[in-house]
């Protein structure tokens, strides 16, 4: 039996909508909770980008992975992976322009009393962005199957 | 020294749980196996008082994993599997048998569970993170302030591993854009 035999891996089930509709907004609220508080309870940005990624899989698992794929932007994903890079280490090489060390948070205490902690959550939110747009995008890849590629390699 | 019960079943089911994922013919049983293993883990981490890597655990290991694992089998086809398990060599059997003593014999010499004098807690490093990490970085969370602030360089490392992974993805599957 070949892949394009077998029906599709989508059901339209008015539960699992109506759930995923509820839930949805919980999820992503605990996942930047996660983010954010990090700093002061246990978790942070790896823990928090993955719950923040899943909740677009809990979308593709209620509306259907194309359908998904169609409402997230391409664009918004590559910009929050490589927009993470940038937050985390632009916060690093500031506090070298300012004369401090690398990642040295004091150095922007002229801006709030409370640098070190705002630049760390920041950090964190950089993270999250990061592998909450590297999960998004390795379910997307994977869900498209891996044809693609040996076509593309059968005709060069 | 009687471990209490909840502990006791947590390890059976956690060692039930990887040995069915070793065994388990079926791969998408295999699959379940390992995210059911994973949820067992990341409760023990919660035990031993280590809530970020349970939390950690619990996210990439049970969700993210299994999912992906999941997407790739739906893209691959699966024969029936004739028999339930998969069958065992016993060169096998005794190779990983003697490798789980060797790793057995080294747990009586683990310090209990919050053992004040067991070198972790007693030792001057994690003692200098415990008392200065408040002061020093502002932050609460003694992990976040390692992780983060004194060790920022590293973390800094690990996201780019994990940018870099979805790269790779892209590049080996000779895709430019993610969705």
């Amino acid at each position: 039996m070949s892949f394009d035999d077998r029906p599709g891996l989508y059901v339209e089930s008015t539960i699992i909508m109506t759930t995923v509709r509820v839930v949805a907004p919980f999820v992503l609220t605990f996942a930047l909770f996660i983010m954010f508080h990090g700093a002061d309870t246990p978790g942070g940005g790896f823990q928090g980008g993955v719950i923040a990624g899943s909740v677009v899989m809990m979308l593709a698992f209620a509306y259907g992975i194309e359908s998904t794929r169609q409402w997230v932007d391409v664009r918004v994903v590559a910009a929050l992976a490589s927009g993470g890079v940038l937050v985390f280490t632009s916060i690093g090489l500031g506090a070298m322009l300012l004369g401090g060390q690398f990642l040295q948070y004091t150095e922007y205490e002229f801006l709030n009393s409370h640098a070190s902690k705002y630049g760390i959550e920041l950090v964190e939110l950089g993270i999250g962005g990061i592998v909450a747009a590297v999960a998004i995008g390795l379910f997307f890849v994977l869900a498209a199957g891996f044809g693609h590629a040996v076509d593309e390699e059968g005709d060069a | 020294m009687n471990p209490p019960l909840v502990e006791l079943a947590l390890l059976v089911f956690v060692v039930g749980c990887a040995l069915g994922a070793a065994l388990l013919r079926d791969t998408l049983a295999a699959v379940m196996a390992f995210a059911a293993y994973s949820l067992g883990v990341s409760v023990l981490w919660l035990m031993l008082q280590a809530p970020d890597v349970g939390l950690t655990e619990a996210a990439v290991g049970a969700g993210i994993m299994t999912i992906l694992f999941l997407l790739a089998l739906a893209n691959t086809v699966t024969p029936d599997p004739d028999r339930l398990l998969e069958s065992v060599n016993l060169r096998t059997v005794l190779l990983v048998g003697g490798f789980v003593a060797v790793m057995a014999a080294t747990v009586p010499a683990l310090p209990a569970i919050g053992d004040p004098s067991s070198p972790v807690v007693g030792g001057e490093v994690t003692q200098y993170y415990l008392e200065n990490a408040y002061e020093q970085t502002d932050v609460e969370n003694s992990v976040t302030a390692v992780l983060a602030a004194y060790r920022g360089f590293d973390t800094l490392g690990e996201a780019v591993v994990v940018f870099a992974a979805g790269v790779v993805a892209l590049s080996v599957l000779r895709r430019e854009v993610f969705a």
